[in-house]
């Protein structure tokens, strides 16, 4: 493509100073090759600007809103929602039996096995379980000026997870983490998205890219 | 709040469970994404379809919805996507008797030169459209998004898409002139 060709469609992108503008409309008047281009290429945009936009009908938000998978309230929720939420208990004699007899049986069984010293470590364990872990997590990129960990724990944050280059030019950060699944990339320069090549598995992140995989277990 | 600020906190909303306030998503951007379907595949009904399929996406997406970025731009990648798939699997449906016809020919020279603003002579020179130049001509022409906006879409720098919305646009110039030499 020429260099008066590609003045033409910056021109019609309307990205030319009002000097550049002037000479190459000139350069139109002058000269009948450009000026048969020049209106070529208008009667294509003409052409586009026919176009109308359609309406959406009325449904169509409505009918988005139906499909939409139901999301699962958080855990922290649903538990406040079980501890705190109001309801209507009744009672009658069997039912007060039952109760009075599943808690004798509760009580009884605790003492037993806090004598033999077995309820501490089921307690331990399960304050483990929700225990936040420490994940190190390494990237090589000799070349790289900066690298940063942005993921859905930092809310995508560029910023956040600025993490450290060792002298073999391998880019490391150690992150505190809840159990659960995280989706996270590395960001090289503050504006290449890298997926861990060393992830356990990957998801498509609908900008072309894989989001790298991260699973957390409970001990 | 801006609107950005406003959507990122509708985001916010929706991953913490509350899925009713993404109908102000789908409502603000319904019409553009319903568009720039259409003008990728050229069928309404379809278009239609593959709209309402990618806001579901996008919901079912949303933990990977980077903040920084626009919610438009990323919706608009899906419907982006959504739609070459959809080319790819009609393409290998359609004889490619058809597909050559309508390169080759350029359009129907008595409906060009009797009716320029027909919106079915717009369409049939969308359809003949190179996909790839396809998808810059409808986001440069028909959503007016700037290279840099089509850059976070299509995931190809800026500078490319310049070339390509050149050069789609020269395609179109010589698919209308094929069209008007044919008729005399």
């Amino acid at each position: 493509m020429d260099k008066d060709l590609l003045q033409l469609h910056r021109l019609i992108d309307g990205g030319l100073s009002p000097e550049d503008e002037k000479d190459i409309m000139q350069k139109i008047e002058a000269d009948p090759r450009l000026q048969r281009e020049f209106d070529g290429l208008v009667s294509a945009i003409d052409l586009l600007k026919t176009g109308e936009r359609l309406p959406v009908d009325a449904a169509f938000s409505s009918e988005v809103m139906k499909k939409l998978p139901a999301r699962k309230e958080p855990l922290g929720r649903r538990i406040s929602g079980f501890l705190f939420g109001e309801r209507v208990l009744r009672w009658n004699i069997a039912s007060f039996a039952a109760v009075s007899a599943v808690l004798l049986l509760v009580v009884v069984s605790g003492l037993f096995y806090q004598s033999s010293g077995k309820s501490s470590r089921v307690a331990d364990n399960v304050s483990q379980g929700s225990a936040v872990k420490t994940v190190a997590l390494s990237f090589h990129a000799p070349e790289a000026k900066a690298v940063s960990l942005a993921g859905d724990f930092n809310k995508w944050s560029v910023e956040a997870g600025a993490m450290k280059r060792n002298s073999n030019g391998t880019w490391t950060i150690e992150v505190p983490l809840k159990p659960g699944v995280y989706h996270y990339m590395f960001v090289v320069d503050g504006e290449g998205w890298v997926s861990d090549p060393r992830a356990e598995s990957y998801r498509d992140d609908g900008f072309g890219n894989k989001n790298a995989i991260l699973r957390i277990d409970s001990i | 709040m801006t609107i950005q600020e406003e959507e990122y906190s509708i985001i916010e909303e929706c991953r913490r469970g509350a899925s009713e306030v993404y109908a102000v998503l789908v409502e603000r951007y319904q019409e553009m994404i319903y568009n720039v379907a259409y003008r990728m595949i050229g069928d309404s009904e379809a278009a239609r379809d593959i709209a309402q399929e990618s806001f579901i996406a996008a919901y079912t997406a949303l933990r990977d919805f980077r903040y920084g970025s626009k919610f438009s731009t990323w919706l608009c990648s899906i419907v982006m996507n959504r739609c070459r798939d959809y080319l790819r699997s009609q393409k290998q449906m359609l004889p490619l008797d058809d597909i050559s016809e309508l390169v080759e020919k350029g359009p129907n020279p008595e409906v060009i030169l009797s009716d320029k603003q027909s919106a079915r002579d717009l369409q049939s020179a969308l359809r003949a459209l190179p996909e790839d130049y396809r998808q810059v001509i409808v986001l440069k022409h028909f959503e007016g998004l700037d290279y840099r906006e089509m850059e976070a879409i299509l995931g190809v720098s800026a500078n490319a898409l310049k070339v390509k919305t050149y050069r789609a646009r020269e395609w179109l110039k010589k698919y209308i002139e094929k069209g008007s030499g044919q008729d005399g």
